[in-house]
């Protein structure tokens, strides 16, 4: 027991106790098991509890009646700096490889509930990647490791026997894998051990390495240096399979940097936009912000860039042996020489403010060929100098081989699950005598290790760490460890046999020699200012570069359906495989698969009619009446297609197919997503794990199967076959099209330099009355507080004026300011579609997950999904097009005024309140559904089972079935918010409760002044709150100062569904897209807009006489760009 | 005019209209008193037994499956986003347009004074009675949590809120609960004379004492009969100012009914029609669903009469003449609903908004294209068929046509609720819905409930309302039943 938890004086029970020998531990550990094991099962007092209680009811039959009993534990001493509802918030960071993501953590008597962004460290701005929002999850896990194998005193005892035995022979049978870390503290604590134990060998692993581009910079600057690029310079990237926006490190910064070039205020400003040049071989979220896209696979992309790269050069009158050595490298590959010449001639035209990333899973000599570029294009790139990187797991597995390895020290990680296999790690890990894993999860290493010592989750433990770019970061506990758990660095120091094995001294200790003066700011501030990595003055020296480059690496190879290219991607779901078992992440839908639950072999739609073709198994359904080819009925021609994959009654039913690479085998289901270079499959790693909890039980399928250590990033020579297997993947989007509806509005820049009120002139309603008729014209805020609003149950008080009540102050009435009226504003320019909001709602509104099986149903209970449409250039509904456009919108309630969900409530639970939210009174709803039938947004959730007090996999058994709620699950919830119960109805409330408490906060700094409006700014809704890139703003949008009514003053604004005249407090910005004009394929409009012209908008014949209504919208509306086209007969 | 012509005009004679009787067979009044109350009185016959056996149990699936939903949660239906309403509801306005039939006989024919409504409007108001209680599970069990249901009446409750009056689903309440309340009220009120003859026809036997021995049992029965008619009968005497009272509150209770038949299936169809949803938002649906509803109503009138008359022997009370009368109502009936499907198209075409559009052709040629072809064929096609007096005289095959109504009706509510829902505004939301198991039973279950309450009907009340038949006999009418003389006596 730690008697840290204890303040006041210290008392002994015995003087076992006071010498608190191993025995007396153990007795202490086995009376009260703290944790886990009261979680888990049920022991003898509860037993005898419920016993006791069940034969005391048993003859009244009465057993359903009686009330939850619960036992409540009053403060006898009231803790320092807690009031109990008043959430107290604490910095720290979530610990990666690479990146510590600094994070501040709200916590409600003393349990952190949920995770949001640093605002102070301005790179991220305050937002995170979706992994950050659910690493909170995994604190509560019930499966996560909670106890080591040996009590912790024993574990004591046996590293510093470890440390001893050790230290007698300089470390020479003691060999270290660790997963990387940005912690100076373990910095510190490994050269220690290294000095203390010469003969010891230290090696780092992450099955998903990102410093390829490191290591090229050492060939071609003679040290390891980090590329840092600065795209809010940029006006033209050139991103060449890299993922910079979503899942490359410091992508959350990246990403934020990058939206800024596209922030566009009004028409004028098209120009000033940035264009996104995207070369890729799987479809991801940065090829679909891109203005002008490629796919090729990725074993071309060193071709790629060297043709890139000679007209670069080219253009900036470089030449030399560089210039000749990339067009020689450059020959073995065909691609559209336009594309690369404009495309090059872009970058060159643009120099200064133009970059070219490279993806982490290139080969050195495609990253030597972009740090030349970058240099020879002035870009704004940074590089500074980081550590060197340590030896590799092959280097472990060499030591243990040879057989002569006392003790093998893994520090997280799972090398067991994720090592390549060639290496056959878990073969190897036997060989050492003793094998200690430290880990917070249960996994296949943990089963194979012969110690392990469970690990505290982050926010419990001590520590510190560096962002991307240096930025020193403090690692801050939230709450004791809920399980008798051990700090990393603890760990180390006991086996380094250091002096302090107190984590906090350690960091504390760090932080001195770093430079920093005060701990306690650093702490409070989340980061020591001025701590980041300093940039060298590096130069490129071409014939440093040409001595990097390794052609072979470079050539181009000929692929085909026979002859794959197959990648290895960490998963959206699981990372790496961290997060398997955690239910957030499972049921985040993949931002372009829209997949929960599994993972599927990514194939391209012409790689899946080949193989339909060769193999006879088919992928794609049957051609149905509404087909095109449908000769069936001419006006139902082509008016809906198939879906992509083959959804069988709203279940994607795939076909599972066998992939073999290099003489190994797996099976998985295939997944056809378009935008894929046809020849490369994608295999997303991290699932299928075998030794993991309930959530991750039986989840997808193990990539890392195949995967082995010369092939890392990508692998060729694969080939599929089919089986006549098939496999239900939850997919929470069964249909691709927009079927031309102008739901997201998008336009070139040049286009709405043009035609500024383009977003305006699209839709039923350009068509329509004016939706608030004569008042149409008014303003905003006339219409936010002036206008009838529908559908209260209650009177109708002048919004803009003081409530009722206030009444009986009548002299007093100044006081008393207008309710405010909230709004959101979308700028889909900016949206990524990354679903970090989706998490980050999810975890500050209590959301449940529900499990495959409910998913695969539809009845996923995200408050907040992102849509995400495909659109190609030809207008063809039936075929998964190759080539797409993507666009993402956040969809959750769009707070409509005249909501139509209100009015058929037969009970009035949801309602309109006088700020102007669709609230949901989760009492009064007897769950008719009748509101979610009549919204048109379908954003209403129905709790169709007891989500939170049934396991997954339970909900049918009803009363039959345990009625669970685990202890630690329920910890995690947000006390502001309702939990739901079955039967009701659900949906986003704007977050109320955040508004809640900016109110009381306002009121509070009010004191007895009048000023109790709440300033613009100080309510972030969650979703808000995490988006790295700021394309949701919230605000009042009865002032006309705020930053929402300024975003819902551009033209570009425009309401989903407008002409229904629900008329939602939530608009949406329009997208843009900046295409080259001189590119191949560069369109006039985006793909969707030109769909919605040709089917519905006035580019169709249908029942639009030009002359009916030309005048008024004009505009968008008979511009050149399909004039030419057929139109088809309606 | 001279004499001759006069003289020939005297000697034509009009055509004889040979309307056929109402009551064929030259039956007397005795007759039509004993066949009726005969089948109340008589041994339970053994199909009677074995029907009720099995729909007891088709009837408990309805119990199980109502028993997991309420213990478990909505979920066990196939519900989910975006189709949040499905069988339940689907079954629910089933139910409910087959409850049309009854009062629409009863109340509107009353006052059209269509003699011919007589001997089936007693069964077809069981018929609407008990449908209205298999219509009712449904709204009242697809509700989230069922205990809290009574929040839809204006009852005062700790939310101190009432209800929300503007809602469709609050008119269906009281609109079903008031059809549910004016129908039982037709129909006991209908029957008061008839329990009345049980009653005195049992007192009879037990005065004349003729029991013995195995008699017993007999008597038993009778002891029964006279208090339990005697208490429903409500002291009936035959009296004439009892006939005059009850003639009265037979034509005000039809008074109020007429005007039903319309709103209850109008205010059903508002259910769909007040949404927004393409599909649903749209005027013609309470016209529309008035005549689907009279026509699946007549439909079942058919399939449970037919049988009834063959098992009983009815042919001299239930006639051709009555059937063609149905099947023409059939006819014209489906006939506007057939119009009905066809102009969805033409103002969705006419009105110019995609989504409409794209919501009726989805309807017939989507996903769910299987649905849309049921609902035609069936109930456009088959009463077509009616035309034909051939096929009207052929009971059978009138009976199978009959149950097609049925389920091109079932269908007709399963494309509306469904396909609007599956594919609706935003194509990302776009699902699709198959029923549970438990959806399945639990609807077939209903049909065993159903005929659990139509055999105890047919075990215990009388099957036609005795006076009634007797008014439209040709022996009731004082001027000879064969043609009247220039009928200028009155």
């Amino acid at each position: 027991m730690n008697n840290s938890e204890f303040s006041g004086p210290r008392y002994w029970k015995s003087l076992d106790s006071l010498a608190e020998t191993p025995a007396f531990k153990d007795w202490v550990e086995r009376e009260f098991p703290a944790g886990a094991s009261e979680m888990e099962g049920v022991n003898r007092r509860q037993f005898m509890k419920v016993m006791a209680a069940s034969f005391g009811l048993a003859g009244l039959g009465m057993a359903g009646c009686r009330r939850p009993e619960q036992t409540i534990l009053p403060y006898s001493k009231q803790p320092e700096n807690v009031i109990p509802g008043i959430p107290v918030y604490y910095t720290s960071s979530q610990p990666g490889a690479r990146d510590n993501v600094p994070v501040i953590i709200e916590t409600h008597t003393g349990r952190p509930t949920k995770v949001e962004g640093n605002p102070s460290y301005k790179p991220y701005g305050g937002a995170t990647s979706v992994y950050t929002q659910a690493s909170i999850l995994d604190l509560y896990d019930p499966d996560r490791a909670t106890k080591s194998s040996l009590t912790p005193s024993a574990v004591r005892d046996r590293l510093a026997e470890i440390s001893k035995a050790s230290a007698a022979d300089k470390g020479k049978g003691l060999v270290f894998l660790a997963e990387p870390s940005t912690s100076p503290s373990r910095a510190t604590l490994v050269a220690q051990i290294k000095k203390t134990f010469p003969e010891a060998t230290w090696t780092e692993y992450t099955p998903v390495d990102q410093s390829a581009s490191e290591q090229a910079a050492k060939a071609v600057f003679g040290s390891t240096l980090r590329a840092l690029p600065d795209f809010s310079k940029a006006k033209r990237v050139l991103s060449l399979d890299a993922d910079f926006i979503h899942s490359s490190d410091s992508a959350i910064g990246l990403a934020r940097a990058f939206t800024k070039t596209r922030k566009v205020k009004d028409s004028k400003d098209a120009k000033k936009m940035s264009r996104l040049y995207s070369v890729e071989s799987a479809l991801t979220l940065t090829g679909s912000m891109a203005d002008h896209r490629l796919r090729l696979s990725s074993s071309q992309m060193g071709a790629f860039i060297a043709q890139v790269g000679a007209v670069v050069l080219e253009k900036k009158h470089v030449a030399g042996p560089l210039a000749a050595e990339l067009k020689k490298a450059g020959a073995s590959l065909k691609v559209d020489a336009s594309w690369v010449d404009e495309c090059a001639a872009d970058l060159a035209d643009h120099a200064g403010h133009s970059i070219i990333v490279a993806g982490e899973h290139l080969s050195q000599s495609v990253h030597a060929i972009v740090i030349a570029l970058n240099d020879a294009l002035a870009a704004p790139v940074k590089y500074v100098a980081v550590p060197d990187a340590a030896a590799g797991i092959e280097a472990t597995v060499a030591r243990l081989n040879k057989g002569d390895v006392k003790t093998l020290v893994v520090l997280g990680g799972n090398p067991v699950y994720d090592a390549p296999v060639d290496l056959e790690f878990g073969t190897a890990l036997a060989k050492a005598e003793e094998s200690i894993f430290i880990s917070g999860i249960i996994n296949e290493t943990s089963e194979a290790a012969s110690l392990l010592i469970a690990r505290s989750h982050y926010l419990e433990s001590w520590g510190d760490g560096r962002t991307f770019d240096g930025t020193l970061v403090p690692v801050q506990p939230m709450i004791e460890p809920l399980f008798p758990t051990f700090n990393d660095l603890e760990v180390l120091a006991r086996l380094a046999g250091a002096d302090t094995t107190d984590p906090y001294a350690i960091a504390q200790a760090t932080f001195k020699a770093e430079g920093g003066k005060a701990f306690s700011k650093f702490l409070s501030d989340g980061l020591l200012e001025g701590s980041e990595f300093k940039a060298v003055n590096a130069k490129v020296a071409p014939a440093t570069v040409v001595a990097a480059l390794n052609i072979d690496e470079l050539k181009a190879f000929e692929l085909s359906a026979s002859q794959l290219e197959v990648r290895y991607a960490p998963s959206s779901h699981a990372g790496d495989g961290r997060f398997a078992n955690n239910g957030w992440m499972m049921e985040c839908p993949d931002p372009i698969t829209k997949l929960t639950w599994d993972n599927a072999i990514l194939i391209s739609p012409r790689l899946a009619k080949e193989l339909e073709e060769q193999q006879g198994i088919q992928i794609f359904p049957s051609k149905k009446p509404m087909n095109k080819d449908s000769e069936f009925f001419e006006g139902a021609k082509g008016t809906l297609q198939n879906n992509k994959a083959e959804f069988k009654r709203g279940k994607e039913h795939a076909v599972v197919a066998e992939l073999t690479i290099n003489g190994r085998k797996i099976k998985a289901p295939i997944h056809v997503v378009p935008g894929m270079a046809n020849y490369t499959v994608v295999l997303p790693l991290g699932m299928g794990r075998e030794v993991v909890g309930r959530v991750g039980a039986g989840v997808g399928f193990n990539a890392y199967s195949v995967r082995s250590s010369d092939a890392m990033g990508c692998a060729l020579g694969g080939a599929l076959q089919l089986t006549s297997e098939k496999f239900y993947l939850a997919n929470t989007q069964e249909h691709w099209s927009m079927e031309g509806r102008a739901i997201v509005r998008e336009a070139t820049a040049k286009h709405y330099a043009e035609k500024p009120d383009f977003a305006t002139k699209m839709g039923v309603e350009s068509h329509a009355p004016a939706n608030y008729g004569k008042d149409d014209d008014k303003t905003l805020q006339e219409k936010s507080t002036g206008q009838f609003r529908g559908n209260s149950a209650y009177d109708h008080p002048s919004f803009a004026k003081p409530a009722p009540n206030v009444k009986v102050w009548k002299d007093n009435e100044d006081k008393f300011p207008a309710v405010q009226q909230w709004g959101m504003a979308i700028d889909m320019n900016s949206c990524t579609g990354c679903t970090a909001c989706v998490v980050a709602c999810q975890s500050e509104n209590n959301t449940p997950i529900v499990g495959k099986d409910q998913s695969l149903r539809g009845r996923e209970m995200h408050w907040m999904r992102i849509d995400r449409y495909f659109a190609a250039e030809e207008y063809d509904q039936t075929e998964v097009p190759e080539d797409v456009q993507v666009s993402f919108m956040g969809m959750m309630c769009q707070h409509c005024e005249n909501a139509p969900c209100e009015q058929v409530c037969p009970v009035n639970a949801t309602v309109h309140d006088n700020q102007g939210l669709n609230t949901m009174a989760y009492n009064r709803c007897v769950g008719t559904r009748y509101c979610a039938n009549n919204c048109p947004y379908k954003v209403r959730r129905f709790n169709f089972f007891d989500w939170n007090k049934r396991e997954i996999g339970q909900v049918y058994k009803g009363p039959l079935g345990k009625v669970d709620e685990p202890e630690l699950q329920k910890m995690q919830k947000n006390p502001n918010v309702t939990v739901r119960m079955r039967g009701v109805m659900e949906k986003c409330t704007y977050c109320t409760q955040r508004i809640e408490s900016a109110k009381i906060e306002q009121k509070r700094l009010a004191g007895a002044s009048a000023d109790i409006a709440i300033k613009d700014g100080a309510i972030k809704t969650a979703c808000q709150q995490v988006c790295p890139t700021d394309a949701i703003t919230f605000g009042d949008i009865s002032d006309a100062n705020s930053e929402v009514s300024k975003m819902k003053a551009s033209d570009r604004n425009y309401s989903v569904l407008g002409y229904l005249n629900a008329r939602p407090r939530t608009t949406y910005l329009a997208r843009l897209r900046n295409p080259n004009p001189k590119m191949p394929k560069a369109y006039k409009k985006p793909y969707s807009y030109t769909q919605y012209d040709k089917r519905y908008g006035h580019g169709s014949v249908a029942g639009h006489g030009a002359d009916a209504h030309g005048a008024d919208h004009g505009a968008a509306a008979h511009d050149d760009s399909h004039s030419t086209e057929a139109h088809p007969a309606h | 005019m001279d004499a001759s012509q006069a003289a020939l005009l005297a000697k034509v004679q009009p055509a004889e209209l040979h309307e056929q009787a109402l009551v064929t067979n030259d039956r007397d009044f005795n007759w039509v008193t004993d066949k009726i109350c005969r089948i109340v009185e008589t041994k339970t016959p053994t199909w009677w037994w074995v029907c009720m056996a099995v729909a007891l149990m088709t009837a408990s699936f309805t119990g199980v499956g109502l028993l997991w939903l309420v213990s478990t949660g909505v979920g066990v239906w196939g519900l989910a986003n975006p189709i949040n309403w499905g069988w339940a509801i689907v079954n629910f306005v089933f139910w409910i347009g087959i409850g049309h039939a009854g009062t629409l006989i009863s109340a509107v024919l009353c006052l059209l004074k269509q003699g011919w409504r007589t001997s089936i409007n007693r069964a077809a108001e069981a018929m609407t009675i008990f449908a209205v209680v298999c219509a009712g599970i449904f709204p009242l069990f697809h509700v989230g949590r069922v205990w809290f249901a009574w929040w839809l009446f204006p009852i005062p409750n700790s939310n101190a809120i009432w209800p929300q009056f503007r809602s469709p689903l609050e008119w269906d309440v009281f609109a079903v609960s008031t059809y549910g309340t004016v129908s039982v009220l037709f129909w006991y009120m209908g029957m008061i004379p008839d329990l009345g003859v049980l009653r005195d026809r049992a007192m009879q036997r037990l005065s004349k004492g003729a029991y013995e021995g195995a008699g017993l049992l007999a008597k038993g029965m009778d002891v029964f009969r006279k208090n339990f008619y005697a208490i429903f009968a409500m002291g009936w005497r035959n009296a004439g100012n009892h006939w005059r009272n009850y003639e009265m509150a037979y034509l005000i209770l039809a008074g109020i009914s007429t005007p039903l038949v319309l709103s209850v299936h109008t205010i059903v169809s508002f259910d769909f029609a007040l949404a927004v949803l393409p599909g649903w938002h749209t005027t013609i649906f309470p016209p529309y669903f008035v005549a689907g509803a009279i026509f699946s109503g007549f439909g079942m009138v058919l399939t449970l009469m037919l049988p009834l008359r063959a098992l009983y022997g009815l042919h001299d009370l239930i006639t051709q003449r009555h059937i063609d009368n149905m099947c023409k109502i059939c006819l014209g009936t489906g006939s506007i609903v057939g119009y009905a499907y066809i102009m969805e198209f033409f103002i969705a075409w006419y009105g110019a908004n995609p989504y409409e559009s794209f919501a009726f052709i989805n309807r017939a040629f989507g996903q769910y294209w299987w649905a849309y072809v049921m609902m035609f064929s069936c109930n456009v096609f088959t009463p077509q068929l009616f035309w034909f007096k051939k096929v009207r005289a052929n009971a059978a095959l009138v009976w199978v046509m009959s149950i097609f109504i049925n389920v091109g009706m079932w269908f007709e509510r399963f494309v509306i609720t469904v396909t609007s829902l599956a594919n609706d505004f935003l194509p990302s939301s776009w699902g699709y819905y198959s029923p549970t198991m438990v959806d399945i039973l639990t609807f077939f279950g209903t049909f065993g409930l159903f005929s659990v309450l139509f055999l105890l009907f047919l075990r215990f009340l009388p099957l036609m309302p005795i006076a009634e038949v007797k008014f439209v006999m040709p022996a009731a009418d004082p001027h000879g039943h064969h043609g009247d003389e220039k009928g200028d006596h009155h």
